[in-house]
Protein backbone atom coordinates (compact mmCIF):
# COMPACT_ATOMS: atom_id res chain seq x y z
CA UNK A 1 0.00 0.00 0.00
CA UNK A 2 1.58 3.48 -0.60
CA UNK A 3 2.16 5.38 2.18
CA UNK A 4 0.81 8.79 3.08
CA UNK A 5 3.70 11.79 2.04
CA UNK A 6 4.19 13.15 5.03
CA UNK A 7 4.96 16.71 3.15
CA UNK A 8 1.40 16.84 2.73
CA UNK A 9 -0.56 19.01 4.87
CA UNK A 10 -2.46 17.13 7.44
CA UNK A 11 -5.89 17.53 6.03
CA UNK A 12 -4.86 16.63 2.59
CA UNK A 13 -4.77 13.19 1.13
CA UNK A 14 -3.09 12.35 -2.39
CA UNK A 15 -6.62 11.66 -4.96
CA UNK A 16 -4.39 7.63 -4.84
CA UNK A 17 -4.45 7.38 -1.43
CA UNK A 18 -8.28 8.37 -1.19
CA UNK A 19 -8.97 6.04 -3.75
CA UNK A 20 -7.24 3.07 -2.19
CA UNK A 21 -8.62 3.86 1.43
CA UNK A 22 -12.27 3.74 0.19
CA UNK A 23 -11.86 1.13 -2.05
CA UNK A 24 -10.44 -1.48 0.01
CA UNK A 25 -12.71 -0.32 2.42
CA UNK A 26 -15.43 -0.93 -0.12
CA UNK A 27 -13.40 -4.48 -0.32
CA UNK A 28 -13.81 -5.17 3.14
CA UNK A 29 -17.63 -4.32 3.39
CA UNK A 30 -18.73 -6.43 0.31
CA UNK A 31 -16.51 -9.15 1.67
CA UNK A 32 -18.46 -9.40 5.08
CA UNK A 33 -22.05 -9.30 3.49
CA UNK A 34 -20.79 -11.85 1.26
CA UNK A 35 -19.56 -14.19 3.77
CA UNK A 36 -22.92 -13.48 5.66
CA UNK A 37 -24.53 -15.99 3.37
CA UNK A 38 -27.44 -16.34 6.00
CA UNK A 39 -28.27 -12.73 5.92
CA UNK A 40 -28.09 -12.30 1.62
CA UNK A 41 -29.42 -15.26 0.55
CA UNK A 42 -28.25 -17.15 -2.48
CA UNK A 43 -28.74 -14.25 -5.23
CA UNK A 44 -27.18 -11.81 -3.42
CA UNK A 45 -24.23 -13.80 -2.30
CA UNK A 46 -23.23 -15.30 -5.34
CA UNK A 47 -23.40 -11.51 -7.70
CA UNK A 48 -21.48 -10.19 -4.76
CA UNK A 49 -18.90 -13.02 -4.69
CA UNK A 50 -18.16 -12.35 -8.46
CA UNK A 51 -18.19 -8.44 -8.06
CA UNK A 52 -15.86 -9.26 -5.21
CA UNK A 53 -13.84 -11.22 -7.47
CA UNK A 54 -13.43 -8.48 -9.82
CA UNK A 55 -12.71 -6.00 -7.37
CA UNK A 56 -9.62 -8.09 -5.77
CA UNK A 57 -8.31 -8.01 -9.92
CA UNK A 58 -8.08 -4.44 -9.66
CA UNK A 59 -7.27 -4.63 -5.78
CA UNK A 60 -4.05 -6.26 -6.82
CA UNK A 61 -3.37 -4.52 -9.68
CA UNK A 62 -3.60 -1.21 -7.76
CA UNK A 63 -0.84 -2.78 -5.63
CA UNK A 64 1.05 -5.13 -8.07
CA UNK A 65 4.27 -2.65 -7.49
CA UNK A 66 4.11 -3.11 -3.82
CA UNK A 67 4.00 -7.03 -4.97
CA UNK A 68 6.60 -6.79 -7.36
CA UNK A 69 8.77 -4.80 -4.87
CA UNK A 70 8.48 -6.74 -1.94
CA UNK A 71 8.59 -9.64 -3.69
CA UNK A 72 12.16 -8.89 -4.95
CA UNK A 73 13.16 -7.97 -1.52
CA UNK A 74 12.48 -11.16 -0.07
CA UNK A 75 15.79 -12.68 -0.16
CA UNK A 76 17.56 -10.13 1.96
CA UNK A 77 17.89 -11.33 5.83
CA UNK A 78 15.76 -8.08 7.11
CA UNK A 79 13.05 -7.64 4.88
CA UNK A 80 10.42 -5.36 6.61
CA UNK A 81 7.22 -6.73 5.05
CA UNK A 82 7.92 -10.58 5.07
CA UNK A 83 4.89 -11.57 7.38
CA UNK A 84 2.51 -9.26 5.15
CA UNK A 85 4.09 -10.66 1.79
CA UNK A 86 3.12 -14.29 3.11
CA UNK A 87 -0.15 -13.49 4.28
CA UNK A 88 -1.22 -11.88 1.56
CA UNK A 89 -0.07 -14.83 -0.60
CA UNK A 90 -2.09 -17.44 1.48
CA UNK A 91 -4.88 -14.72 1.23
CA UNK A 92 -4.60 -14.74 -2.79
CA UNK A 93 -4.83 -18.50 -2.78
CA UNK A 94 -7.58 -19.06 -0.32
CA UNK A 95 -9.56 -16.22 -2.49
CA UNK A 96 -9.07 -17.24 -5.59
CA UNK A 97 -10.39 -20.69 -4.87
CA UNK A 98 -13.39 -19.41 -2.65
CA UNK A 99 -14.48 -17.12 -5.87
CA UNK A 100 -13.16 -20.12 -8.14
CA UNK A 101 -15.37 -22.91 -6.55
CA UNK A 102 -18.13 -20.35 -6.14
CA UNK A 103 -18.31 -19.72 -9.43
CA UNK A 104 -18.14 -23.55 -10.53
CA UNK A 105 -20.71 -24.47 -7.93
CA UNK A 106 -23.18 -21.49 -8.37
CA UNK A 107 -27.02 -22.29 -8.58
CA UNK A 108 -28.35 -18.82 -9.73
CA UNK A 109 -25.81 -16.54 -11.43
CA UNK A 110 -24.30 -19.17 -13.61
CA UNK A 111 -27.56 -20.35 -15.13
CA UNK A 112 -28.77 -16.28 -15.38
CA UNK A 113 -26.16 -15.92 -17.31
CA UNK A 114 -27.17 -18.96 -19.34
CA UNK A 115 -23.89 -21.00 -18.49
CA UNK A 116 -24.31 -24.70 -17.28
CA UNK A 117 -21.28 -26.36 -16.22
CA UNK A 118 -22.00 -30.19 -15.72
CA UNK A 119 -20.26 -30.61 -12.23
CA UNK A 120 -21.85 -32.75 -9.74
CA UNK A 121 -18.85 -33.33 -7.37
CA UNK A 122 -18.90 -32.36 -3.88
CA UNK A 123 -14.59 -31.25 -4.20
CA UNK A 124 -15.75 -27.83 -5.55
CA UNK A 125 -18.41 -27.76 -2.06
CA UNK A 126 -15.99 -28.12 0.22
CA UNK A 127 -12.96 -26.19 -0.99
CA UNK A 128 -15.62 -23.95 -1.46
CA UNK A 129 -16.65 -23.78 2.28
CA UNK A 130 -12.78 -24.22 3.40
CA UNK A 131 -11.27 -21.64 1.64
CA UNK A 132 -14.16 -19.70 2.59
CA UNK A 133 -13.29 -20.08 6.49
CA UNK A 134 -9.45 -19.26 5.73
CA UNK A 135 -10.60 -16.16 4.27
CA UNK A 136 -12.50 -15.54 7.06
CA UNK A 137 -8.94 -15.57 9.18
CA UNK A 138 -6.97 -13.94 6.76
CA UNK A 139 -8.73 -10.96 5.67
CA UNK A 140 -8.78 -9.31 9.04
CA UNK A 141 -5.20 -10.07 9.47
CA UNK A 142 -4.27 -8.61 6.17
CA UNK A 143 -6.16 -5.52 7.47
CA UNK A 144 -4.83 -5.43 10.75
CA UNK A 145 -1.09 -5.73 9.72
CA UNK A 146 -1.78 -1.96 7.57
CA UNK A 147 -3.51 -0.63 10.82
CA UNK A 148 -1.12 2.64 11.00
CA UNK A 149 -1.47 3.03 7.36
CA UNK A 150 -5.27 2.82 7.41
CA UNK A 151 -5.26 4.97 10.59
CA UNK A 152 -3.13 7.69 9.55
CA UNK A 153 -5.29 8.00 6.01
CA UNK A 154 -8.58 7.59 8.40
CA UNK A 155 -7.29 10.74 10.42
CA UNK A 156 -6.74 12.65 7.47
CA UNK A 157 -10.20 11.99 5.73
CA UNK A 158 -11.99 12.25 8.34
CA UNK A 159 -10.42 15.24 9.73
CA UNK A 160 -12.62 18.76 9.94
CA UNK A 161 -12.22 21.43 7.69
CA UNK A 162 -11.68 24.36 9.65
CA UNK A 163 -14.32 26.99 9.47
CA UNK B 1 -1.70 1.30 -20.61
CA UNK B 2 0.76 0.60 -17.93
CA UNK B 3 -2.63 -0.52 -15.65
CA UNK B 4 -3.75 -2.75 -18.47
CA UNK B 5 0.06 -4.43 -18.20
CA UNK B 6 -0.29 -5.56 -14.35
CA UNK B 7 -3.80 -6.22 -15.07
CA UNK B 8 -2.52 -8.77 -17.63
CA UNK B 9 0.14 -10.05 -14.94
CA UNK B 10 -2.37 -10.04 -12.08
CA UNK B 11 -5.17 -11.96 -14.31
CA UNK B 12 -1.85 -14.29 -15.18
CA UNK B 13 -1.30 -15.21 -11.37
CA UNK B 14 -5.33 -15.61 -10.51
CA UNK B 15 -5.12 -17.95 -13.57
CA UNK B 16 -2.43 -20.29 -12.30
CA UNK B 17 -3.66 -20.17 -8.83
CA UNK B 18 -7.22 -21.43 -10.77
CA UNK B 19 -4.92 -23.73 -12.30
CA UNK B 20 -3.46 -25.40 -8.99
CA UNK B 21 -6.89 -25.82 -7.93
CA UNK B 22 -8.04 -27.67 -10.79
CA UNK B 23 -4.75 -30.16 -10.38
CA UNK B 24 -5.86 -30.48 -6.79
CA UNK B 25 -9.07 -31.60 -8.00
CA UNK B 26 -7.69 -33.81 -10.46
CA UNK B 27 -5.14 -35.89 -8.44
CA UNK B 28 -6.52 -35.94 -5.67
CA UNK B 29 -9.93 -35.28 -5.40
CA UNK B 30 -10.94 -36.98 -2.07
CA UNK B 31 -8.80 -34.59 -0.06
CA UNK B 32 -11.85 -33.34 2.04
CA UNK B 33 -12.69 -36.90 2.64
CA UNK B 34 -15.99 -38.85 0.39
CA UNK B 35 -18.10 -38.44 3.29
CA UNK B 36 -19.22 -36.01 5.78
CA UNK B 37 -19.49 -32.74 4.83
CA UNK B 38 -23.12 -31.72 2.57
CA UNK B 39 -21.46 -28.44 1.16
CA UNK B 40 -21.33 -24.86 2.19
CA UNK B 41 -23.66 -22.90 3.86
CA UNK B 42 -26.47 -25.42 4.88
CA UNK B 43 -28.85 -24.05 7.71
CA UNK B 44 -31.18 -25.80 9.80
CA UNK B 45 -35.10 -24.16 8.73
CA UNK B 46 -37.14 -24.21 11.07
CA UNK B 47 -41.16 -24.65 10.38
CA UNK B 48 -42.74 -25.29 6.98
CA UNK B 49 -42.62 -23.06 3.90
CA UNK B 50 -45.80 -20.70 3.43
CA UNK B 51 -48.08 -21.76 0.54
CA UNK B 52 -50.75 -19.17 1.06
CA UNK B 53 -50.92 -16.34 2.94
CA UNK B 54 -53.64 -15.11 5.35
CA UNK B 55 -56.89 -12.66 3.88
CA UNK B 56 -55.47 -9.06 4.36
CA UNK B 57 -52.04 -10.42 4.28
CA UNK B 58 -49.83 -8.40 1.38
CA UNK B 59 -47.22 -9.75 -0.01
CA UNK B 60 -43.95 -8.18 -1.16
CA UNK B 61 -42.97 -7.56 -4.50
CA UNK B 62 -40.25 -10.31 -5.39
CA UNK B 63 -41.98 -13.14 -3.23
CA UNK B 64 -43.04 -16.06 -4.38
CA UNK B 65 -45.24 -18.74 -3.09
CA UNK B 66 -44.17 -22.08 -2.60
CA UNK B 67 -46.26 -24.10 -5.10
CA UNK B 68 -45.65 -27.29 -3.62
CA UNK B 69 -43.33 -28.34 -6.43
CA UNK B 70 -42.58 -32.42 -6.89
CA UNK B 71 -38.69 -31.87 -5.65
CA UNK B 72 -39.68 -30.19 -2.09
CA UNK B 73 -36.96 -27.46 -2.40
CA UNK B 74 -38.91 -24.20 -1.90
CA UNK B 75 -38.45 -21.55 -5.08
CA UNK B 76 -36.06 -19.43 -3.93
CA UNK B 77 -37.66 -16.42 -2.50
CA UNK B 78 -35.87 -12.49 -3.34
CA UNK B 79 -38.00 -10.85 -1.10
CA UNK B 80 -36.85 -12.79 1.82
CA UNK B 81 -33.52 -11.25 1.56
CA UNK B 82 -32.12 -8.71 3.92
CA UNK B 83 -34.20 -9.46 6.39
CA UNK B 84 -33.38 -7.76 9.52
CA UNK B 85 -33.66 -10.83 11.69
CA UNK B 86 -30.94 -12.55 9.60
CA UNK B 87 -28.64 -9.59 10.64
CA UNK B 88 -26.98 -11.46 13.50
CA UNK B 89 -25.63 -13.66 10.77
CA UNK B 90 -24.10 -10.03 9.69
CA UNK B 91 -23.09 -9.17 13.21
CA UNK B 92 -21.35 -12.90 13.60
CA UNK B 93 -19.20 -12.27 10.63
CA UNK B 94 -18.61 -8.67 11.61
CA UNK B 95 -17.77 -9.66 15.21
CA UNK B 96 -15.29 -12.31 14.33
CA UNK B 97 -12.71 -9.88 11.91
CA UNK B 98 -13.18 -7.24 14.70
CA UNK B 99 -11.76 -9.58 17.27
CA UNK B 100 -9.03 -10.47 14.91
CA UNK B 101 -7.97 -7.09 13.94
CA UNK B 102 -8.39 -6.16 17.73
CA UNK B 103 -5.92 -9.16 18.64
CA UNK B 104 -3.19 -8.33 15.75
CA UNK B 105 -2.88 -4.79 16.16
CA UNK B 106 -2.31 -5.16 19.84
CA UNK B 107 0.35 -7.50 19.07
CA UNK B 108 1.94 -5.55 16.89
CA UNK B 109 1.65 -2.43 18.90
CA UNK B 110 3.29 -4.74 21.72
CA UNK B 111 6.07 -5.84 19.32
CA UNK B 112 6.97 -2.34 18.58
CA UNK B 113 6.62 -0.74 21.99
CA UNK B 114 9.18 -3.41 22.68
CA UNK B 115 11.20 -2.97 19.61
CA UNK B 116 11.69 0.54 20.41
CA UNK B 117 11.92 0.47 24.22
CA UNK B 118 15.18 -2.47 23.29
CA UNK B 119 16.81 -0.06 20.45
CA UNK B 120 16.29 3.08 22.80
CA UNK B 121 19.00 2.81 25.71
CA UNK B 122 21.57 1.93 22.44
CA UNK B 123 21.20 5.29 20.98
Amino acid sequence: MPVVSESLPLRRVAARTRLDFWFDAAILVGYTVAYSYGFTGVVIHEWLGIALGVALLLHITLHWDWVVRTTGRLLRPRGPDKLIWLVNLALLFAMTLCVASGILISRVALPELRISLPLDDPFWDRAHTLTAEVTLGLVPVHVALRWRWIAGVARRVFARRPR
Amino acid sequence: MRFLRQLAAVTAVVAVVVLIGVAWHHFAPGSFGSQGGTGPHRFVVRGQPATAVHRGVKVLPGVELNSGGTSGIPPIQLGDLLEPVNLAVLWNTAWIEAAVIAAVVIVDAGLRKRRRAWRGPSR
